[in-house]
């Protein structure tokens, strides 16, 4: 399996590894200060061995690398096959909603997010995409509400107070 | 004995443990048909939102999920020759070309007949042999278990990655990650950089639901819109002539199943796709050849990927060491519910075994009764477009993640992890063996101090006193073979004078 050398490189490949090269590099340093190399037994021993291997395996993968052929355009072929525009922007929607979700609340948050998504992913009309998002988000809800008792962030929406409520006329 | 079979009853006879495990093994099989979903997935978000069920509960809609699932895969791979999970790569080979000849129903239904025997191997096998591997465990040194943690990793890492150095990258990464926080021996700081939120550590659910949730689905933003071939599906129950002729093929694959399975890191689609090359070579005369429906390349995978799942468990419940990425999580799932796998998990809570299989055992039976009907609606489902399920994966991915200790905190860990998984996956590293590292870590840990300990500090009595344990060297020389077998020595010298041998 180390004989690979006939697959071209991937564009962005050699940068990654050595960003991760670089991260095992500062992990290794960040291990050593937690006891240094006084003992075997240490605390700092197994975050020692690891980073090391972190290390040794990553220069090992960068020299693979080097013996591969590379492909034109880098630039161009990363964000043709690695980050797509649909990848990128799917990262950046999740982030938005993390940020959103406390103060929104789940409910708006995640009806707007699956008419978004659905609608990017999907392309099938808006009034197909607003349907199937609010009959996931009605299934969604009930199971994690009901069936997992999982509280989600209740935000603008006063769902305690409704739920309180709807609880009342069946008193 | 007797307290042995009221344990192994007891999801049985209650109705809602027995319906958490139909339901469970249902959403299996669609879970593993569904391209883009998988088992490992489904179990990582799943163990949050059970976080507030009772233990047996929760344990019986995820053994459920696995059963299922492992099964689950094969369906996809014979009606569209895509796998829907890893374990039916193999079935795909000879399960598509069946298809395509009209015979769909038969494949599925022999699939499913062959997969629920490879199942009650798998059971049989681990009720018979769990017990006495935990006694023998008890003898095993902190130094074995350090070894068969780096098995582990070392063949997870190697067997399902583009290379060797990768694959050790991810598992050296899993080991870290597992680190962070308080020493448990010595309450020091281990990568903490000061943020006492971090004194507990990353919480592994969301490094799992990142990896195989987030990284996954992000992935097959890739593939959106590849098509459907549908299939014509008539006649399913199969002959008891074809189950008679093929049940001593279906025993064979199955032995190989239970052992891959049991070796700790390897799982179900290293034993498909190795049934499926001895069935290749031991089929002397295959009425139609391999490769273009041969129904002993259907059997020999189906009955060895669900065969591992019985193997699988040995090591997870005997030694607390995860058979691959899917009982990587479930192990996640015991620690968090309390228990503890390990030697001292028979002994201790009989009751806890016997339940698993017992409860493996049913969500068996469900296989078979699932399998051989519902294939009509089962077509539908699974031509569901990625445009609405991918966006769902992410809701639940995210959803699993707050619910883990309700707090955004886990969200940002998770998409982390996520994006860092998808770069990972894009550039050839595997996330099974993060996950493998980030599970064994503290095993690892515990287990080295303990035996560098006892020795002393030495290192050269540690070495020199591997040798006077049977069991030791053979672990040792396993690492060995595992490491001279990924080299340059073995692919380019030694193999070829073998092979030619």
């Amino acid at each position: 399996m180390s004989d690979h050398t006939a697959i071209p490189k991937k564009p962005g490949e050699t940068l990654f590894g050595f960003l991760f090269l670089g991260l095992s590099l500062f992990l290794f340093w960040q291990s050593y200060e937690i006891a240094g190399f006084d003992a075997l037994s240490s605390p700092g021993a197994l975050p020692l061995a690891a980073s090391g291997l972190m290390v040794i395996s990553c220069v090992i993968a960068l020299i693979d690398d080097f013996k591969r052929p590379a492909e034109a355009g880098q630039i161009k072929a990363f964000f043709e096959h690695i980050l797509p525009l649909s990848v990128a922007l799917m990262i950046g929607i999740i982030f938005l909603f993390a940020v959103l979700l406390e103060d929104v609340g789940f409910i708006i948050t995640a009806f707007v997010f699956l008419v978004g998504t659905i609608q990017l992913l999907h392309r099938k009309g808006i009034g197909k995409s607003l349907l199937i998002a609010a009959v996931s988000l009605v299934f969604v809800y009930l199971i994690f509400r009901i069936v997992f008792v999982v509280v989600l962030p209740e935000g603008i929406i006063p769902e305690r107070e409704i739920m309180a409520v709807i609880e009342a006329w069946f008193e | 004995m007797l307290e042995a079979l009221s344990y192994f009853a007891t999801s049985w006879l209650n109705p809602e443990l027995l319906a958490l495990t139909a339901l469970g093994t249902f959403l299996g099989i669609y879970v593993g048909a569904i391209p883009g979903l998988s088992v490992t997935m489904a179990v990582s978000i799943l163990i949050s939102f059970t976080f507030s069920w009772e233990v047996n509960n929760a344990l019986c809609l995820m053994v459920g999920i696995y059963m299922g699932g492992v099964y689950g895969g094969s369906r996809t791979a014979i009606l569209l020759n895509i796998p829907g999970a890893p374990s039916a790569i193999a079935t795909a080979l000879d399960g598509y070309p069946m298809a395509q000849k009209g015979e769909a129903g038969r494949a599925i239904g022999l699939s499913t007949v062959m997969s629920v025997i490879g199942g009650f191997v798998g059971i049989i096998v681990l009720s018979v042999a769990a017990p006495t591997v935990s006694e023998f465990a008890i003898k095993f040194q902190p130094r074995d278990y350090l070894m068969l943690g780096l098995i582990g990793i070392l063949l997870v890492g190697s067997l399902s990655g583009e290379s060797l150095s990768k694959g050790i990258f991810a598992g050296a990464l899993g080991v870290l990650i597992g680190t962070v926080g308080l020493d448990p021996l010595t309450a020091e700081e281990r990568f903490t950089f000061g943020v006492v939120e971090l004194w507990n550590g990353i919480n592994p659910v969301a490094v799992m639901i990142g990896m195989f949730g987030i990284a996954e689905a992000l992935n097959q933003l890739h593939h959106l819109d590849k098509t459907a071939i549908k299939q014509k599906v008539d006649k399913i129950v199969p002959s008891w002539k074809d189950i008679k002729k093929y049940l001593p093929l279906s025993l064979q694959s199955s032995s190989i199943g239970v052992v891959v399975g049991s070796l700790p890191g390897t799982g179900g689609d290293i034993a498909a796709l190795m049934a499926y090359d001895q069935a290749k070579r031991s089929t002397k005369n295959p009425e139609v050849p391999f490769g273009k429906g041969a129904k002993e390349g259907l059997i020999a995978p189906e009955a060895a990927n669900n065969a591992a799942v019985g193997g699988a468990y040995i090591p997870m419940l005997t030694l607390g060491i995860p058979g691959d990425a899917v009982t990587a999580v479930f192990i996640g799932a015991l620690f968090i519910h309390g228990l503890n796998p390990g030697p001292m998990l028979l002994t201790e809570q009989p009751d806890m075994f016997w339940f698993t299989v017992g409860n493996l055992t049913l969500a068996n039976i469900f296989v078979l009764i699932f399998g051989l009907t519902g294939i009509k609606l089962f077509a539908k489902i699974v031509e569901m477009p990625k445009g609405i399920l991918i966006p769902l994966i992410f809701l639940l991915s995210i959803v699993g993640a707050y619910a883990i200790n309700n707090s955004i905190a886990d969200i940002w860990w998770m998409l982390g992890f996520g994006v860092l998984g998808y770069f990972m996956k894009q550039y050839g590293y595997q996330v099974g063996p993060v996950i493998l590292g980030v599970i064994l870590s503290r095993l690892i840990d515990e287990n080295w101090r303990r035996a560098i300990m006892s020795e002393r500090e030495d290192m050269g009595s540690l070495f020199i006193n591997l040798f006077a344990s049977p069991l030791s060297i053979v672990l040792f020389v396993a690492i060995c073979l595992i490491f001279i077998s990924q080299t340059p020595i073995w692919t380019k010298w030694l193999k070829p004078k073998l092979s030619r041998g």
